[in-house]
């Protein structure tokens, strides 16, 4: 048996995980990454528009700063996140960003003096100030009050990716790419470590660590349509629910992107929309602008969704030969705009559809994105349950971005956990707890689990196809787990779900290589990715109210008064074949911005009757406070910055508001 | 017009004892739209569960999915199948380490590269992030991102002669790489530092000009400019003009 | 960062790959010209003989000096060796490095690189056929004129090797400046697909340009060798020195 040591594993390459190993390396730990795919392919890559900081530059930036974003990031979740969280993040955001910027990434930058910019539709020409030029600039997305979203071009994941990619091989950083890890090693409530099975030789070994940090991503792929990378089939979350001990959150909370291209559902930016794109019906006509008057194409995702297939539904969709759809027009920018800001945009239209999008409408409708839930940490990225634990990026749930996140928030989450997390889990090997302590024979216990579980699937044809069974899968969840969800369909499918969840147990193996073996992957893969399902279902069942991207038909208000909570899963026995839930309430009497109406359509939410007062307590505040300095205001309504690793408290600078 | 593909995929397991080099032949009903992703997902779930290849993204920006069709090295999941002909051979890309059947490993080949042309930014010194960035020039900022738009597939290695012949060419993937640092002005090395990493037969002055890379790479860079400018400024350094 | 200064021995193949192109480029040009002198005779008999008579140095000293002409000959010599060493760097060094060229070129179907074997092949085949040449060349340089030239075509039965060198150049040459402007990146533009495009085509008008006005001068050698076989040996004279007493 191969025993590997290190001080910190981190499982997953992608813009998180990688920030997090350089974090602790940076911090004098020893480090190794783990990936599945080598880690410049992470799905990080695929991010296209941008990730938001308040840097304040561009023209339509100006007066933006930490507390609009915050606001904008607790209106979009529904008032689900934690607004510690939050506020942590949209003060580490323009840091990331800056930080980024010094290793390399070439992010687009303000020119100043006059240029053309296309704003509802209609060509306009902005001014920016000379003292901005050759700072970072930024383009409108949805959901926010403030021109935000940093990017380059329409490839930023690509940029930031390769900067942090070449940055970790610069600080030496070894990552074990082709691996996978198949379950984590833990006793009494302490992570040590993982099982990992090599995905070309197929050799088992034991990865050791004094903490382990997930960052494999979100699990979109249990969905037959999603524009999730094929890797993204949420394992990370799998295996920490396997663990028994480790929690989950908020599964059911999962994000439907307005414009993936049909059929293949590969994602267009919503940068698209942000420089100025429109949605169009099947008679061509605007329909945005009837439903949502005020924010129109750039509502919040959740919104723009469910309006279009509200749309649909009402027969406005066009009747492709891959079902209906709508347009998205990205004419109105221009060949110049596209060819320079939304390259990868021209290319996937071009190489996928065949058609110029200057010049043709590109056919799209709402797809499965994102995963706000995922492994449920604390404000440090460790998970409560199991200590030693730690996640980061799409993987976890410390719980930034509630029932429905923000365009451009989760690849700034990527890299601003990544600082954070890596900070705390230093912290954490240096505290007594932090030690390796773990005997052998446990270790030995793991890995002859991992191996029984391959052998017996390698000696088996299995009576059930797995192939059949993930399919079945995926298709439930797009029918029953949509962006429509209802009382009846998701019962039939938590039914349906258990069912193949039963059958997973009795699939088999034809193909005998225990080495590359795709076969076996699945196989293997399989039983969790239905319980991630499982779980998702379940939670979106019990979750009698509509919250930001999870809404039901059956009850459409928001219900703060019963729940304003997140939901935790926990798979306490293997043998189970549902997750047991249970309920973490929000406190609305320590928020900084209490429950209210995000503004879109007509006000539907049951109060929770701690908001009134919360309200009136913070409007007395903000009496006594007027000429008080914003940080101080801020610090006086919600005190966050003591949480923070000492070297990330200070305040970040803008043209406006100048560092002495 | 419905065709019938005919598939010949090359197997080869080289972590199966029992496995041996060879061709095997698929037909499928080709769909409308189909992507080689497509098709050999549809082959893998119905056909040959063992059929081994890589697809990560597959909307042609994470470069996992290079490989040879019908002779020329490419991205297979924004392959249109009713580009090709009916009769389609798909081979695994020449140069890199075989896995099995259809994947290889440019992540390895693509590490052990950057290692050795230390392809990132080198800083003098740390910079504040609580303080504004520092500016750049937007063209140059743009300038840089054309040049980084690279995803490292392998296909300019494949399409690559000399790369082909000499395993330790750098190939366009290194070289333009090395002309992405130079144009960053956030990279301070000089370019006697960047003569030591290409300025020699594995390098810039291994290239033949056959231009196999400028004509595959998936992203359209400019390759072919971008080692012609770095054959002037390195000549220039080495043959003592500069 | 500091500078460091480069060591000397890592200077080799920047100025090998200089001196290659260097080389190439001297010759692809010199055979331009050559081309020009030799298509004289289609002007006349009296041009091309006042063409090979300037370059002995007849309008200057006053009579011919076939050693300048010897001399001239070993430098080209000297220059096609150097070339030729200098582009046998980049060959297939091994059999198995040749097979997967060969395999490579022939799955590819693409053109620049098919064009590299045949600057493989024309260049290997010019060593032997230019040999030839550039010894007859230097052994007796006043033989270069209307009828000893036509007479070495013809009588001496040197057409077909005059006819693959030929090809052989004009193929090697065309090629070789093409790829030293891509390689270069001379005339390049904004748009180096488009110029690319554009060079090629330029390059094969050239090519093609120089394979007719060269196929044109043997057909006038083989026309003149043919007539002048039964006085074979006899040497031109032109009308204005055959005038004087």
């Amino acid at each position: 048996m191969k025993l590997i040591y290190t001080d910190v594993l981190v499982i997953g390459g992608g813009l998180a995980g990688l920030r997090a190993a350089m974090g602790v390396r940076r911090r004098g730990l020893e480090t190794l990454v783990l990936s599945l795919v080598p880690a410049k392919r992470s799905h990080s890559v695929a991010a296209q528009g941008g990730m938001q900081a308040s840097l304040a530059n561009s023209v339509k930036g100006a007066g933006d700063n930490e507390d609009v974003h915050f606001q904008d990031t607790v209106r979009g979740s529904d008032w689900g996140c934690d607004q510690i969280v939050a506020r942590m993040f949209t003060h580490m955001a323009p840091k990331a960003v800056r930080e980024l910027a010094a290793w390399g990434v070439p992010w687009n930058r303000v020119r100043k003096g006059r240029h053309e910019a296309v704003i509802n539709g209609e060509r306009i020409t902005l001014t920016a100030p000379d003292e901005a030029h050759g700072l970072i600039t930024a383009r409108d997305f949805g959901g926010t009050k403030k021109w935000r979203t940093c990017y380059t071009s329409d490839g930023t994941g690509h940029a930031m990716l390769y900067t942090l990619g070449d940055r970790a091989i610069a600080e030496a950083i070894p990552v074990h790419e082709r691996k996978e890890a198949l379950a984590l090693i833990h006793d009494s409530g302490r992570c040590h470590g993982a099982v990992v099975r090599d995905l070309i030789s197929g050799e088992l070994s034991a990865y050791l660590a004094r903490a382990t940090i997930m960052a494999t991503g979100g699990y979109g792929r249990i969905y037959g349509v999603s524009t999730n990378a094929v890797i993204n089939e949420g394992m990370g979350q799998a295996l920490a629910l396997e663990t028994g001990v480790a929690r989950l959150a908020n599964l059911e909370a999962i994000q439907f992107h307005p414009t993936a291209i049909v059929p293949a559902g590969i994602l267009v930016t919503e940068g698209c929309r942000g420089d100025g794109g429109l949605l169009r019906d099947a008679d061509g006509h605007r329909f945005m602008p009837d439903y949502e008057p005020e924010k129109k194409e750039l509502a919040s995702r959740d919104v723009v969704s469910r309006r279009m297939a509200e749309h649909m539904r009402r027969g406005k969709g066009v009747n492709g030969s891959f079902g209906k759809h709508l347009w998205l027009d990205i004419t109105v920018l221009g060949a110049a705009h596209i060819d320079k800001n939304l390259r990868e945009v021209k290319d996937i239209c071009r190489y996928f559809l065949g058609i110029d999008p200057a010049k043709a409408w590109i056919p799209v409708r709402p797809t499965q994105h994102y995963s706000m839930g995922g492994i449920r940490t604390d404000h440090r990225g460790e998970s409560p349950w199991l200590r030693g634990l730690f996640a980061c990026g799409e993987a976890s749930c410390w719980d930034m971005h509630g029932f429905n996140r923000l365009g451009g928030n989760s690849v700034a989450e990527t890299v601003v956990s990544g600082m954070l997390v890596s900070e705390y889990v230093a912290d954490f090997c240096a505290s007594a707890e932090g030690n390796l302590a773990i005997s052998t024979s446990l270790v030995e216990d793991f890995v002859s689990r991992e191996h029984g579980r391959l052998s017996r699937l390698l000696a088996t044809r299995g009576s059930e196809n797995a192939v059949h069974l993930r399919k079945r899968m995926e298709q439930i969840m797009i029918e029953k787990v949509g962006l429509f969800r209802n009382g009846p369909d998701l019962a039939s499918a938590i039914e349906e779900l258990r069912g193949l969840l039963r059958a997973a147990r009795k699939v088999g193996v034809r193909c005998q290589s225990r080495a590359a073996n795709p076969e076996l992957m699945l196989a293997y893969r399989l039983p969790r990715m239905l319980k991630i399902a499982l779980s998702a279902t379940l939670g979106a069942f019990q979750r009698t109210e509509s919250r930001g991207a999870h809404f039901r038909e059956d009850h459409t208000a928001r219900n703060d008064r019963d729940w304003l909570n997140r939901t935790l899963y926990q798979w306490a026995n293997e043998d189970d074949e549902l997750p047991t839930l249970a309920y973490q309430p929000l406190d609305v009497a320590s928020m900084e911005l209490p429950p209210g109406f995000r503004g879109y359509g007509a006000k539907n939410i049951l109060e929770h009757p701690a908001t009134a007062p919360r309200q009136a307590a913070i409007d007395k505040l903000m009496q006594n406070h007027e000429r008080t300095e914003r940080h101080a205001l801020q610090e006086a309504l919600m005190p966050f910055r003591h949480l923070l690793p000492e070297r990330y408290r200070g305040n970040n600078e803008r043209l406006s508001e100048p560092l002495p | 017009m419905s065709r019938t593909l005919t598939f010949s995929i090359f197997r080869h397991n080289p972590g199966d004892p029992g496995s041996r080099p060879g061709l095997d032949v698929f037909t499928l009903e080709e769909a409308p739209g189909m992507t080689l992703f497509i098709a050999l997902n549809l082959l893998r779930d119905e056909q040959d569960p063992s059929l081994a290849f890589d697809f990560v993204c597959r909307a042609g920006v994470c470069g996992s999915c290079g490989m040879i069709i019908n002779g020329r090295p490419g991205l297979a999941c924004r392959t249109l199948t009713e580009a090709l002909p009916p009769r389609i051979t798909l081979l695994p890309l020449p140069t890199f380490e075989l896995i099995a059947d259809l994947s290889v490993n440019t992540g390895k080949w693509m590490r052990a590269l950057s290692e050795r042309l230390q392809t990132w930014v080198h800083l003098d010194e740390e910079t504040d992030p609580d303080r504004l960035e520092e500016p750049m020039e937007p063209e140059r900022a743009e300038a840089i991102y054309e040049l980084d738009r690279c995803i490292e597939c392998g296909c300019c290695v494949a399409a690559c002669g000399t790369a082909r012949m000499r395993e330790d060419f750098v190939g366009a993937v290194g070289l333009n790489k090395i002309a992405r640092f130079r144009a960053d002005p956030r990279d301070k090395r000089s370019e006697a530092q960047y003569f030591e990493l290409i300025g020699d037969d594995e390098g810039v002055f291994g290239c033949m000009s056959l231009l196999g890379c400028q004509d595959v790479c998936p992203k359209s860079l400019s390759l072919q400019t971008q080692i012609a400018f770095l054959r002037r400024k390195m000549v220039q350094i080495g043959a003592g003009f500069a | 960062m500091k500078d460091v200064p480069i060591a000397a021995t890592s200077c080799g193949p920047a100025r090998l790959d200089l001196l290659q192109s260097a080389t190439g480029l001297f010759l692809a040009l010199f055979m331009w010209l050559h081309m020009f002198f030799v298509s004289s005779i289609l002007l006349s008999k009296d041009a091309f003989w006042t063409v090979a008579r300037f370059f002995e140095g007849y309008f200057i000293f006053g009579r011919p000096i076939p050693l300048l002409v010897s001399a001239f000959v070993g430098f080209i010599f000297f220059i096609i060796v150097a070339h030729a060493a200098l582009a046998m760097r980049k060959f297939p060094a091994t059999w198995r490095q040749y097979r997967t060229f060969w395999s490579h070129m022939r799955a590819m179907h693409h053109a620049d690189t098919t064009l590299w074997m045949v600057q493989l092949v024309t260049g290997f085949a010019m060593f032997f056929l230019a040999s030839v040449h550039l010894y007859l060349m230097a052994t007796h340089p006043e033989l270069i004129g209307p009828y000893a030239s036509a007479d070495r075509v013809w009588s001496g039965r040197m057409w077909p090797l005059y006819l693959l060198l030929l090809f052989a150049v004009e193929l090697h040459g065309g090629v070789g400046l093409y790829r030293l402007a891509v390689k270069w990146g001379w005339w390049s533009s904004n748009d180096p697909l488009r110029s690319r495009l554009r060079m090629k085509r330029a390059k094969w008008g050239l090519t093609l340009f120089f394979l007719a006005l060269g196929l044109m001068s043997l057909a006038a050698y083989i026309k003149i060798g043919i007539a002048h076989a039964p006085s074979a040996g006899e040497l031109y004279l032109p009308d204005w020195l055959q005038a004087q007493p």
